[in-house]
Order: structure tokens, then sequence, then C-alpha cells
């Protein structure tokens, strides 16, 4: 490639440097070598001046050869596709698989290139929002660690190389039935991918097919085939449940089906007014995650314990009047708890939902469905299906692999994405076993731990470059590539029917006649891009499943679980899908490592969570050194007190210690190495000592706060209640107009005169704290539409920090059992906002809409803006982050956002480039704005719909309606600063009976 | 006493700061006009890849500008064509001309022509054609008469002083759709009458003057 400026499409030049500017060959030989003829007298002082001289000639050359304009070209299509208008962005349906579930998304597509991930309005199971693993899959497209080519045994090949290879083995298997041949793929549930396993064992009878995650709800499947009798799953409807129980799930986040579980769990927490109800949850858990946040009860029990309790529970409903037989356990819980908890499921029969978490052991499982199902729960709150398309992880099958292989077996295996050598429990040695395999062929996104040790690499496609399908919650759906394959990767379907059939075939076709048979031959070309276009289908593939009581109650009695665990005083250790990485999927996304956890704040690291007491135990403090070991092996994480966790549990986060990329290099360490198949979740027999040293830890809680002990610290306690406005329902019922109590009474004058924005469209915010539950999608959504950078771990630990939209999480209450609360805080664009008056060169404006405008171009950095705001939301780039960013990675940029250079400020900007992209659009329509033209990037994001955007000049807009509520407040009202963000007070819902409790920790903070 | 300094020394300093003081104007005047885009960019005339004369095809046989240039109405993205779009004509009319020869190698080969950019506003600035072209600002405003162009220059500065200039006092800019591309219009008498009807009538008040109207 030369030296030439590319410029994109639409003319666009960076130009890095001088060298690029002018191209005159006279100047390009004279800076090909560093340093021009005769430089070598460099080596002599004496001639300085020569150095001099001749840097000097060169910098005059490109110096006045500046001065003329720099050339910069456009570049039309040869013959250009009609649907395609250069300069506005077109939108595509597509789905994106996620495990056995996956996510209905509406990608934005600039150019032919995907820009950002939205969730697909239209789609049941998304509703529009997103969560951060959707919105971080973005930058896995562009990741310029990805693997690039095939290989074979480390050197570089072709998939034509690869598919010849094959061919000639294939021969053998041919004629035996495939004895010897095994395929390990990752859970899936897509009626391609099934159609063709299929296909595969029919051609194959003799191979074996394994299905293996790290990170699964195999615990939840096994527990519900146990009830049902069936492979099935549990699918929920929050939105009819009155009472939720959660043991252990984190149901709003990191369990599967997130999106639609918060969106319906939150829609019973809207309050427009004292008169609305909302639900009650209760939370029993050990660590403590969003989920515990937005309890409004939650009891702290060890993991391994966590069954007990279900069992306890069951003892008392029974003694309550139901008819199910519980286990005896010998466990100690709060029995006041229990009590009011097991009245107020029974008052709320057939409107309740208990849910049990991943972590969980299959039996648990059991236990939740059959007390669902004496609640009178079944077929109303949770219902079970069975997925025909389904193929789901198992621990056992991956063991029985494994042994075969090292027994010399298996003498070909393809692995179909997925990292077994990284994501192995640590009794399985999975490289030894891939040492004995002849043949073995790892397609996958990097090249990983395990591609280090098989024969052939081949590179994987991105959902986002392929065909598919998934099928799932909401129906089933197509993956249709909104992007040509950037690296020639192939998709797990691409290998697969390579596999299956003789001739060499595409994706598409593959897809299509999948979909042959779901739609029907007649009028298929309608129906097929009907599907297409919407993203999915409604009618969904599952079949109901019914409970079987009586199997249940069988197998819950007799059931050895409940009396073999692990006594309470015992530690144990929990092995948690991390919150960035998951499972190790996004080790390599700079978005993610650095999003913070919603719960630690902590970014760029895995961290050993522990309770206040354990580390006391243990005699460590955060960010000291823990050795963690069991059998011999030994990994040390830096020690995290978190409060409200249960004391004697040690949560370890997976997914780090990876070495794709580089990204993921150097960050955290692997604690797959401790995790043996008998403790895949919950684990005991682990000792853990303080080991010497500390490790550093970028967390972010404490940024932008002031120094306590230097500054006002009780005048900032006394502040934060007015900060955060909490309440319960019952006392708002009695006081509605509890938000506006805690705003001070002396009002400040205006420092200006007052603006009238009577006129015109006035843009305001409304953010809903009761809806909030911290899950962080739109931090990760505004990052990735605004072209946000990534710092490093150094400069976050500086306190640099770029989110525009920051997650502040608070505790309240008892130090040991608090309870949290999240506001999200970005540019609160004040009418009368502090920062504009002092900037010195008026970067920083205010629009005649009520923005609060940055002109980045103006900016010089004097940051007196970023010092004058009481928020603190301004974030200055204090270096050039983006010097560095690889060429791919710029791709994943918005267009429509300027890229902030070293010495700029910037902010939260109500999403402008959408605002005025709209208004320009229903200008040229000829109509006027109306609501809902505009969605801004967290709004869109947010899956429980708690941020609402638009015109407060109308009194008939959705925010208008929100501010107009008694629960909304201004932060820091009392500053007269008047704000066009404003919060609605959180209200929680506990009850009655165990609120003295409640409202006495409340009152010792 | 033989007087040390002659008689007009006691004028100099006079002079000297009164020719400092205009040499300082004459010199700020300078940077003030030769480093403005009114001059380094007004008359940049790049040389183009392949000849093509605005003057033959507007002009002469009377294309119209949003033939070729089809965003310029949906797309804050004027463009340019297609080399299919020339291809339509020439692969009959002067098909064997050597001047259409990067054309045609462009259409065989799949590879696109590189035109060289001449309207260019800094990457900061995001402008937006549709929403110029469908209140009635005519491409000659700021693009000059283009069809008089054999080969196309700038004709406008472009800078941000020149376009304030008219989103302060768009008046008389303002045309009817008709006549936007019509490369010789001049606004008639009753232009003030005729500006505040169009701006009730397609409902716009003033154009956008906030600093994020331009700069995201």
């Amino acid at each position: 490639m030369s030296n030439a400026i590319n410029p994109s499409a639409q003319g666009k030049t960076y130009w890095r440097s001088l060298d690029h500017l002018a191209e005159t060959p006279e100047f390009k030989e004279l800076v090909e070598k560093e340093f021009p003829d005769g430089a070598d007298e460099l080596k002599n002082p004496v001639s300085r001046r020569k150095f001099l001289s001749l840097m000097g000639a060169s910098m005059a050359l490109a110096g006045l050869t500046s001065c003329r304009r720099p050339v910069e070209k456009i570049i039309p299509y040869v013959v250009k596709p009609e649907e395609i208008i250069p300069g506005k962005p077109q939108y595509y349906a597509t789905n994106m698989p996620f495990g056995t579930e996956s996510f209905g998304l509406l990608v934005e597509s600039h150019e032919g290139r995907p820009t950002k991930i939205e969730g697909n309005k239209n789609h049941p199971a998304s509703g529009g929002s997103s969560n951060v693993f959707m919105q971080a899959e973005m930058l896995n497209l562009y990741d310029p660690d990805r693997s690039q080519m095939v290989l074979n045994q480390g050197k570089n090949s072709s998939w034509n190389a690869y598919r010849s290879a094959w061919k000639k083995i294939a021969e053998t298997y041919t004629e035996n039935g495939g004895e010897g041949m095994a395929i390990l793929s990752e859970s899936f549930a897509s009626p391609t991918m099934m159609r063709l396993s299929e296909a595969f064992m029919k051609k194959f009878p003799q191979a074996r097919w394994v299905t293996y995650d790290s990170v699964s709800d195999e615990n939840i499947f096994s527990g519900v085939q146990a009830a049902t009798g069936q492979l099935a799953q549990p699918r929920y409807n929050f939105k009819e449940a009155n009472i939720v129980l959660s043991l252990d799930s984190d149901f709003l986040q990191m369990d599967s089906n997130d999106i639609p579980n918060a969106r319906d769990f939150a829609s019973r927490r809207k309050v427009r007014s004292e008169k609305d109800s909302m639900n009650r949850l209760y939370v029993v858990e050990g660590t403590y995650t969003i989920t515990g946040g937005m309890a409004d009860h939650r009891l702290r029990v060890q993991n391994g314990q966590i069954g007990m309790f279900a069992a306890a529970l069951a003892h008392e409903l029974s003694a309550q009047g139901l008819d199910i037989k519980a286990p005896r356990v010998n466990a100690d819980f709060d029995k006041k708890w229990i009590t009011v908890l097991a009245r107020d499921l029974i008052h709320n029969k057939g409107k309740s939902l208990v849910v049990g978490g991943r972590r969980q052991p299959a039996e648990v499982h059991t236990l939740i469905a059959l007390i669902n199902e004496v609640l009178s729960n079944t077929n109303k709150t949770v219902s079970y299906t069975a997925n025909p398309d389904m193929q789901a992880s198992s621990l056992k099958s991956f063991m029985n692999l494994n042994k075969a292989m090292k027994e010399g077996k298996i003498e070909s295996l393809i692995i179909l994405g997925g990292n077994p050598v990284y994501q192995a429990p640590a009794d399985v040695d999975f490289a030894a076993g891939l040492k004995k395999v002849n043949y073995s062929v790892h397609l996958s996104s990097h090249v990983d731990e395990t591609s280090a040790n098989t024969t052939w690499h081949i590179p994987e496609a991105h959902f986002l470059e392929s065909w598919g399908d998934v099928s799932g919650y909401g129906g089933a759906g197509i993956i249709q590539p909104l992007i040509a394959p950037l690296f020639d990767g192939k998709s797990d379907i691409d290998v697969l029917a390579d596999l299956v059939s003789d001739e060499e075939v595409w994706a598409y076709g593959v897809v299509q006649e999948t979909w042959t048979g779901i739609l029907g031959a007649a009028g298929f070309e309608k129906a097929w891009r009907k599907v297409v276009h919407d993203g999915f289908l409604t009618s969904t593939r599952e079949t109901p499943v019914a409970m079987n009581k009586s199997r249940a109650q069988g197998v819950v009695s007799m059931s050895r679980y409940y009396s073999s665990t692990v006594s309470g005083n015992e530690m144990e250790v929990i092995f948690t899908a991390s919150f960035s990485n998951f499972d190790g999927r996004y080790a390599n996304n700079g978005w993610m490592q650095e999003l913070p956890d919603p719960v630690t704040k902590v970014t760029w690291d895995n961290v050993a969570l522990l309770s206040a007491n354990t580390a006391k135990q243990l005699g460590v403090k955060n960010e000291d050194r823990l050795k963690v070991s069991t059998s011999g092996v030994d990994v040390v994480l830096p020690v995290w007190i978190q409060p409200g966790m249960a004391d004697n549990t040690l949560a370890l986060e997976l997914g780090y210690g990876r070495e794709i990329g580089r990204v993921s290099t150097g960050v955290g360490a692997n604690v797959g190495v401790l995790r043996y198949a008998s403790g895949m979740n919950i684990a005991s027999g682990f000792t853990a000592e303080k080991a010497l040293g500390t490790h550093t830890l970028a967390c972010v809680q404490d940024h932008h706060g002031f120094d306590e002990e230097k500054l006002a610290a009780d005048a900032i306690q006394e502040r934060l209640p007015a900060i955060v406005r909490e309440s319960t329902l019952s006392d708002y019922q009695k006081d509605p107009e509890f938000a506006m109590a805690f705003a001070e009474k002396n009002e400040l004058k205006g420092m200006w005169k007052e603006h009238d924005y009577g006129e015109g469209n006035q843009w305001g915010m409304s953010i809903d704290l009761t809806s909030c539950t911290g899950c962080s999608a739109c931090t990760i959504a505004c990052q990735s539409e605004n072209n946000i950078p990534i710092i490093g771990k150094d400069e976050v630990s500086n306190g640099r920090d770029m989110s525009w939209i920051r997650l502040d999480r608070y505790y309240t209450g008892d130090v040991e059992d608090p309870e949290m609360v999240f506001q999200p805080i970005a540019c609160q664009h004040c009418e009368m906002a502090p920062c504009e008056g002092v900037c010195p060169v008026a970067a920083t404006t205010h629009s005649e809409e009520g923005l609060n405008e940055m002109a980045y171009n103006r900016c010089i950095g004097t940051r007196y803006c970023a010092n004058n705001c009481p928020y603190k939301v301004r974030r200055f780039n204090f270096f050039n982050y983006t010097k560095d960013v690889p060429e791919i990675v710029e791709m994943a940029m918005n267009p429509d956002v300027s890229i902030r250079f070293r010495g700029v400020m910037e902010k939260c900007t109500f999403c402008v480039q959408r605002i005025n992209v709209a208004k320009i659009e229903v200008k040229n329509e000829g109509r006027g704005l109306e609501d809902g033209d505009i969605v801004v990037a967290c709004q869109q994001a947010c899956p429980t719909d708690a941020i609402a955007f638009g015109n407060i000049n109308d009194p008939n807009s959705e925010v208008s309606k929100v501010k107009a509520q008694n629960r909304d407040y201004a932060l820091l009202g009392e500053l007269n600063l008047q704000p066009r963000t404003s919060y609605g007070a959180k209200l929680r819902n506990p009850n009655p009976d165990l609120e003295a409790e409640h409202h006495a920790a409340e009152h010792t903070a | 006493m033989a007087q040390i300094f002659p008689k007009w020394t006691n004028k100099a300093p006079l002079y000297a700061a009164v020719g400092a003081g205009l040499t300082l104007v004459v010199v700020v005047g300078l940077v003030w006009y030769y480093a403005s885009p009114w001059y380094t960019d007004v008359g940049y005339r790049p040389a183009q890849p392949v000849p093509y004369s605005h003057k033959v095809h507007v002009r002469d046989l009377g294309l119209d500008c949003r033939f070729c240039h089809t965003g310029v109405e949906t797309s804050p993205v004027a463009g340019l064509p297609p080399t299919k779009t020339c291809m339509n004509c020439h692969n009959m009319v002067k098909a064997d001309s050597d001047k259409l020869a990067l054309v045609r190698e462009s259409f065989k080969n799949g590879t696109p022509l590189e035109w060289v950019r001449v309207h260019k506003s800094p990457d900061y600035v995001y402008f937006d054609h549709s929403a110029h072209i469908n209140v009635g600002v005519g491409c000659a405003s700021c693009h000059g008469n283009v069809a008089e162009m054999d080969v196309v220059a700038q004709h406008k500065p472009l800078s941000m002083g020149w376009c304030l200039d008219c989103h302060r006092n768009p008046d008389d800019h303002i045309r009817p759709a008709s006549e936007v591309t019509n490369m010789t219009w001049t606004p008639p008498t009753n232009q003030a009458e005729f500006a505040a009807k169009q701006k009730e009538l397609l409902d716009i008040k003033a154009p956008i003057t906030d600093c994020t109207g331009c700069h995201r």
C-alpha cells in the first residue's frame, strides 16, 4: 500500500503528519531516508549546524508545499447499488447468537460497514434494547488481533488446502461410518446448525458430537429435565409476577435472556404516581449482583447453602399449607425472613415467581420448579419449552470425549468455535489430549490457546459477517451479514456444511434450504425476504413442555444433595462469568475491559471478591494479593472487598489471563486452572492466604468525587440523601412529595440573565432511578455511538476514564449488608451552565434548543469548564488516545461524530448528531418532529426504559410527562443551575412485616 | 555646542510610529486576506483525471445538476456519479474518444475513478446538502456558475464566516424550488416578500446558528 492518502467514500482524509501532505517525488525521496544524505555527520557534534540545515531544508520543502491544499480524492462507485445513498446510513436486521439464546439486532451500516448495534425494536425479546455484550460485539468484529489466515500447523495455508486435506481423510470415514471422528461445538440454538448436525450424524453414525460451554445453563436444563421428564428450558414471564424470589439468579444481567427479563421486571416497577403499585423482589445470593441491588429484601447466604435455603423455604411453604414435601435440612436461616417470604409468595399464588441462577446445581432447579408448581406459577409466570433447534452443553460428554482422546480413540477432531484448552475444567488436559489426535481442526476467531495445538486453524467469521439463523425467545430469526468477511473467515455453518456435503456449498444456500423447510416452498422468495427484512419470524418453534409434579417431588425427596453439602463455615469458591469478558470471548475487547463492573467498579483486572469479615480473617485489604489454591494449583489475585457479600465466600471471575491480542495480554489471571469438574460453579476444598506484594487496581468508584478527608466530609454525607433520593412505596404513598422535600429552601439567584426557552424544541431527559438496574448498557452504547476512546489501565487509575455517562453506585445502610443504588450521570445540560461562562475561547456554548454544546476545534484545553462543573461530567483528552488505533478499529467509529484530539474537552452532547439528522430528515419530508423521532443512544440501549428523552416544550411528550411526576427532581437543584436532566427518585417496595428491620438498618448508616 | 542629532530626527519617532502602525495594519490586512480561504481556497482548480467539462454537459447539453449529483436532495453528501452514469451515454456517444479512456477502463475493470475533491470543509464540520437544497438555496450560491466551468474551480471560500453571512441573513438566497439548479438566477425585486412567504410555506424559521448545527 502506498503512502497515498486513502479517503473514505465520503472523502474525509486523515493524515498523520506533514509527511503525507505533499507527494512530490523530490519530497518523497527526501523523507524516505530518515536523515537525508550527508546526515552521518550527525555523529560529529561540530556538524549540528549542517544537520539543522539539512532538516531545515526538508522541513522548508514540506512547509512550502504544505501551503498548497492537500489533494483529497473523491472515489464514487463504479456501479452504485440502488439502495445505498452515500452519506445516509442503512439499517439491517439480524440476530446475535449467544449460547442457547439470541438477541434481535438492528445494525446501522455506513457505506457498507456496520458501525452501531441496536436492539431490534420489533423483536419480542429485545424490544429495541441492548445489553453490554451486544454493544461490545461491534469492536469484536473489528478486532485487529483476529485471525486472518487459515493455518496448517502454524504455517499459512488456505481454505482450499484445508478442503483437499479433509477430502482425503473423509474417504475413510465415509466407509467406516465416522468411527474415530468427533465434533466439539459450542452450544447453539439454530435450525440450520441442528439440521446440519443431524445430517452429519446420519452420514457418520459412528462419529460423536460433543457440545461444551464453559459457562452454560446446563444445570438449569438438567434440573428442569428432572422435573418435566424432557430436555426443556424455563421461560419467565416477569410481567405477571407480583413477587419475585431470586435464588442466586442475576436475571437482570448475567443470566440468560437478561433483556426481556429486565424489561418485563421493570415494567412492574414503573411508578407514575402514588396510585401505582410495584412488584417486590427478594434476592438470596452469596455475591452482590445488580439483581441484588434491585432487591427490596436481600439475604446473604453462601452460594453452596442456597439449595438448603430453598429446602427451608419449601418446609415453610408446606407448614403454611401447600402440598410439598421438603427434604430435611440442618441449616440455620433467618426464620422471620423465610416466614414472611413464604407468606408473601402464597398470598400471591399464581402471580409469583421463583428463579434460580445457572450456578446452582440441578437438584436446586428441580426443587425450584416444584416450588413454582405448588405456588401455581407454572404456565403463568414460568413455563417450560423444548427448543428443537437447541444443542445444549454437557460437561459429562465433554469429559468422556477427553477420556476417549487420551485413549487414542479419536483420530479426527473438529472444534467449531469455543476454546476448549482455555475453557476446559482443570482436571482435563485438553492440550495433551489433542496431541493424541492425528487430525484436528479449530474454527476460531483468534489464534488462541486451542489453535496453537491443532493441525488446522480456520479463522472464524463474526456473526456480522455470516449467514445463519437462530431460534429461541420470541421465535426464529435469520442472521444476515452486514459486511463480507474481513479476513475470509468461515462460519460454523460453512465448515459443517463442508463436512456434510461433497460439493462446495455456500452458507447462504444452506440457510435458505433450512428455511424452505420452515416457510414452505410455495411463495418462498417473498416469505424469505420478509424474514430477512424483519430479522425474525414470530411463530415460535419451541413446544410447550408440561411440568410433572409427582416426578419432581420424587426427585427432590430422593435427592441426597440436601444432606450432603458444605457447612456454612467452610470457605467456598465460586466461579462467575465475568461481566467484562463473559467466558473470555471479550478478553481482547477494549470497551469491555475498560467498562467498570457495575458493582465493584473495577476495570481491567479480575479480582478475588470477598466480604469484609472474610478479609479480616485472612488479614488482607483491598489491593493485597491473595493466593487461592486447591489440589496443588494456585492462582494469585488482587483482593477486593465487596460489602454485602456472604462471609467465607470467594468469588473468582472467569475469562481473564488470556493472551490473544494487545488488549487481553497481561490483564487479570486465569482462574480456570482452579476449576475442577466436581466444582465448576461452586467449589470447596480451597485455601486462601495472603501473598506478598500489592496489585494496583484501576477502580473508578471514587473518581470524580471530592476528597473527603480534605473537603467537607460531613457536608458531603449530608448531601448524599439529596443526591440519590430514595424512599419506600408505602412512604411515598403517604408522602408523595417526598422527593421535593430534600431540596434546600434557599434559592440562589441566577448568575446571568435567564434565557427564554419557551419556543421551539427544547431537549430534556429524565432518568428513573427506580428502573435503573445498573447494567451499564447505556455506558457502552454511548461509547460506541460517540467514538469514545479506550485509555488503558494506567490512565483509568489516574482518574481519567472517558465514559460520558458514568454509572455511580452508592451503598446505603449497614456496612456488612448494605443496599445498592445506581445513578447514571451524564452532562446535565444546565440552562445556567457554570461551564459555559468560564471558557476563555467560547468553545462551549448553549444552543437555542437547550443543549450545552461543545465545539472541539475551538477548545484549547484550559479545563476550567471541567473544574466548574459540579457534576464532574466533562472528560478531557489528556493524551492523543487515538494515535495508535489500528486502521481496522477506525472502521468501528461513527462517521457522524468527530474524533477528538489531544487537549480537547468532551462530554455528553445528548447525541446531537442524532438530533440534527432527525431534524433535517423531518424537515426534508415536510413534517414536524414527533416524540420518538429522536432516540439517544443511552435511551435506546436501556433495557428497562429508565431514560426518557425528548422535547420538554411538548406537553404530550414522554419526557414531559415523566418530568411532571412528583418523584422527579433535579440533581443539585439547590445550585439553581436548572439542569435539563432530572431523576426519578428511587423507590423500593419492602414487605411491611420485614420493613422494621429494613428501616433499622438504614438509620445506622 | 554642536547638535548631535539633525533636525529631522525630531519628527523621526513620530514617522516611525506612524509608519510602524501603518505597516502593522497593512501586514494584518494582508494576512487577513491572503491567509484566509478567500485567497487560499477561492480559485482552486485542480486537474482532474478525466477532462470532464461541466460547460459541455450542463450548459450545452442541458443536464441538470441532480442527474449526476443524486444525493443532493436526500443526503448530507451530494456525491459524484458512479462510472455507470457516464457510461449510460458514453457507451454510444463518443465511445472511442481518448479522453474517455479512463472511464471505459474503470467500467471494464471495476476500479473506480479517483476524482480530485474541490469543495471541502474541515473534517469537524458536518455540512448537509439536503437541508440546504430543500429550503431553496441554489447550487450556484455556493458553487458559482458551474455551467460555465470547463474545469471545476472553487468559487466561494466556504469559510465559517462566509457561511454565517448567509445563515444570519438568508432571505436573499432563498429561491423557489424550480430555480435551485438555475445557474443564472438573480434575486427578483420582490425577493424579501418572496422569502417571507417561502419561509412560512416551508415552515422554516431561521437557519441554525448554534455551534452544534455544524460542529458535532
